[in-house]
């Protein structure tokens, strides 16, 4: 009897755990179709250029598993330490960029007439392909270029290097290009943070006798604090991993290696050569540079949107 | 239980079936397939040679036409390759075995690596040696008895001058220099009244790669000391590889070159030559002529370039086939791909090559007497010399991480040929390390 009842009650509890677990799962099974795609997408190559690191050769010839050596090996290449070098130099563009995009937003935030068709102007460079920026500029950064030959005609001869021929400019040059281009992104991002500040404070210090200088130096910038480094750490991560173009572009890496960046080391090493376990030990520690920057970078978003 | 292993074994056997699928598409097979015809077949043909012979993308389309009208059950798609992602695009193709039906890469290494990967088959399997042996310079391309490219044209590479300037500079015209000495001695000559001497651009590195074809081999005996020098056996920094680096500097330290060398290609460094912008240049058969039609043919002088060192292959000239065709392993049509390659060797389309290009084909049956003009004749003859293009030598891993950048560090000025030559020997270690299965089909090819 106690059989009996016990076990109606034993499979209604059991039901309705079921019941409870389908239900705790329903959720899982809704996202699992994107977990998936993600998965395949994202975590799979992840996995393989990890997983060929520790190989020499390439995909579809006989591959050797090598252990850590292709990591050595890639410390010990003066090649890739001068990429990182690069990598480091160029990194000072942002500052630059930072400063200078924030000077021309903060001079059109001032009013000043037609304001919107400068920002459009700054703007422009920006959304052209960066193919077409470098392509234009290799022609204008020749040693008997436009810019050069402006130089000779102005009387200023003396300063006209070989842009992307000499190994004391080339690295130089390419982050002026890089400024060139990125820099309308900041005026447009400073901008509009400018614009959607309360003009209450402003009016205020104004009313209290605030200098034009000091209004933006104590009152708009500090405003705006939480953009600016957001600016700062994507231009960053733009730099460090994304400036391929502008290399490839410009100079091929030369001349003699002497503005290759680890971007341009991968795609030699992996593409061109097929040395496919180097480009990914490179591209493997390049992921994790960029992941530290990622994650400073969504901090610095979280604040900035809290703030 | 019972239905459970079975739905296993189910499940596993069309695991394996998918797999096995799977694996046979990916994989490329190096034997016919069975619906494989000479004369049927939809090719995909990777295309490189306008670079040396300009002209010669317009030549191959229409010698697809005519194929394509001769053979209506074929269909070629042409695909023009550039050349500083010819290697890369083709190692990306070999990697996932898909990609083109005929592909192009540049003479020995170049070929013979993808060879030794299964990337391609060997076209003597497929081309009659009674055809192949009328193709010239099929040596380049030989490995384990069999021939893995197929020759079109000739790259020879001549000295040439500008007699008018030579004569503004009180030079004798028709004396080219005929050493290194003569060379530096002509750049003064000519600098003193303005001239630039030298008009090349190595921007991209290519020059760089020339000069090392050209005189990488002053101090060498024979190839078997420079692959001895790949397999580590020697070290490239040793005067006999590396010291023309140091006379290419002083040719730069004495301002023979253009002062733009570094920021031009090599393509738009030769412009300079026809612009009457500088007297001397290395170029190609075909531009050579080109620039003939130019400046006037009585106005160019040709020869070979002026020599470095006195090692038995000093005296060498340097042709090549250059760029070579070959059938993929992959490819669904390799009698059809074959049939096509062939069938450009016959005579009416190498006459049709030699009228839109200028450059000689490689082809024994090509007749001289069709080379009427006299410089074009000049060309030739030197062509027929003894010819040893020192590049084709290399791995492409050396060829490109040592060669191209080492020479930039010489005309940019920017390093000393012990820094070139440090690279090398640098370089050569990484391809042996990162490369083991390459570096010993390279052992095994250079023994013999």
């Amino acid at each position: 009897m106690g059989q009996r009842i016990a076990l109606p009650r034993t499979r209604a509890l059991t039901a309705s755990g079921a019941r409870r677990r389908r239900r705790a799962l329903w959720p899982y099974g809704f996202v699992a179709p994107a977990i998936a795609v993600l998965a395949l997408v994202f975590v799979y190559p992840i996995v393989q250029v990890v997983r060929y690191s520790f190989y020499a050769g390439s995909p579809g010839e006989a591959m050797t598993y090598v252990g850590l050596a292709n990591y050595r090996n890639v410390v010990a290449d003066p090649v890739f330490r001068h990429s990182v070098l690069n990598n480091v130099k160029l990194l000072a563009t942002v500052p630059v960029m930072t400063a200078l995009a924030l000077a021309v937003a903060l001079l059109l935030n001032g009013g000043i007439r037609g304001w919107r068709q400068f920002r459009a102007i700054v703007f422009l460079p920006y959304i052209l392909p960066a193919a077409a920026v470098g392509l234009t500029f290799s022609y204008l950064l020749q040693r008997n270029g436009v810019i050069n030959a402006f130089l000779h005609d102005v009387g200023l001869g003396s300063l006209a290097p070989d842009w992307l021929g000499s190994t004391r400019w080339v690295v130089p040059s390419i982050g002026g290009v890089i400024i060139w281009q990125q820099l309308g992104f900041g005026v447009v991002v400073f901008t509009a943070a400018l614009l959607a500040l309360p003009g209450e404070v402003s009016e205020a210090a104004r009313l209290d006798g605030a200098t034009s200088w000091q209004l933006q130096r104590l009152i708009l910038i500090p405003q705006i604090r939480g953009i600016v480094e957001f600016f700062v750490v994507l231009e960053a991560i733009t730099v460090l991993s994304q400036v391929f173009n502008y290399v490839y572009v410009l100079t091929g890496g030369g001349p003699g290696n002497a503005s290759s960046v680890m971007e341009f080391y991968i795609w030699k090493n992996g593409f061109s050569l097929g040395s496919v376990g180097v480009a990914s030990t490179v591209a493997v520690m390049l992921l994790g540079v960029a992941g530290v920057l990622i994650f400073v970078y969504m901090r610095v978003r979280a604040r900035a949107a809290s703030a | 239980m019972k239905a459970r292993t079975r739905g296993a074994l189910v499940l596993a056997a069309a695991a394996g079936l998918v797999l096995s699928a799977t694996v046979a598409a990916c994989g490329g097979s190096t034997r016919p397939a069975a619906n494989d015809s000479a004369s049927a077949g939809d090719l995909t043909y990777w295309y490189w040679a306008e670079s040396d012979a300009p002209g010669a993308n317009k030549w191959m389309q229409a010698m697809i036409a005519r194929y394509e009208q001769q053979h209506p059950k074929v269909h070629i798609k042409l695909v023009p390759q550039s050349t500083d992602t010819l290697i890369g695009a083709f190692k990306t193709a070999s990697q996932t075995k898909k990609g083109p039906d005929i592909a192009t890469q540049w003479a020995t290494l170049p070929v013979l690596t993808p060879a030794w990967t299964g990337a391609s088959v060997p076209i003597s399997d497929y081309v009659p040696k009674s055809e192949t042996a009328n193709w010239i310079g099929t040596q380049e391309n030989t490995s384990d008895g069999k021939l893995w490219g197929m020759p079109i044209y000739l790259l020879g590479v001549p000295f040439v001058w500008n007699k008018q300037m030579f004569k503004d500079a009180g030079l004798d015209p028709d004396q080219p220099p005929a050493t290194f000495d003569d060379l530096l001695a002509t750049c003064t000559k000519l600098k003193a009244k303005g001239i630039t001497p030298i008009g090349m651009g190595n921007k991209d590195g290519y020059m760089g790669n020339w000069m090392f074809a050209i005189y990488g081999k002053s101090s060498l005996a024979n190839i078997g000391e420079l692959q001895s020098a790949m397999l580590g056996k020697a070290k490239f920094s040793d005067p006999k590889f590396s010291a023309f680096y140091t006379d290419i500097a002083k040719l730069r330290a004495q301002g023979c070159f253009n002062d733009d060398i570094s920021s031009l290609d090599l393509n738009q460094g030769w412009q300079l030559f026809p612009r009457k912008k500088a007297a001397m240049a290395w170029t190609t058969d075909g531009n050579a002529l080109a620039w003939a039609k130019t400046l006037g043919s009585e106005s160019i002088g040709v020869a070979a370039p002026p020599k470095l060192g006195d090692g038995p292959m000093a005296d060498t000239y340097d042709t090549t086939q250059s760029s070579s065709a070959f059938i993929t392993s992959w490819s669904k049509h390799k009698r059809a791909a074959a049939a096509f390659l062939a069938w450009l060797h016959q005579g009416p389309q190498l006459d049709a090559w030699y009228a839109q290009t200028g450059v000689f084909p490689a082809d024994k049956r090509f007749p001289d007497s069709k080379i009427t003009d006299p410089l074009a004749r000049k060309l030739f003859e030197l062509d027929k010399h003894e010819s040893v293009w020192l590049e084709n030598y290399l791995p492409p891993q050396v060829d490109q991480n040592a060669d191209l950048p080492a020479g930039q560090l010489i005309t940019s000025g920017s390093g000393t040929p012990a820094k070139a030559s440090a690279l090398w020997d640098q370089v050569i270690q990484q391809w042996k390390t990162q490369h083991p299965d390459e570096f010993q089909h390279y052992q095994q090819w250079a023994s013999g």
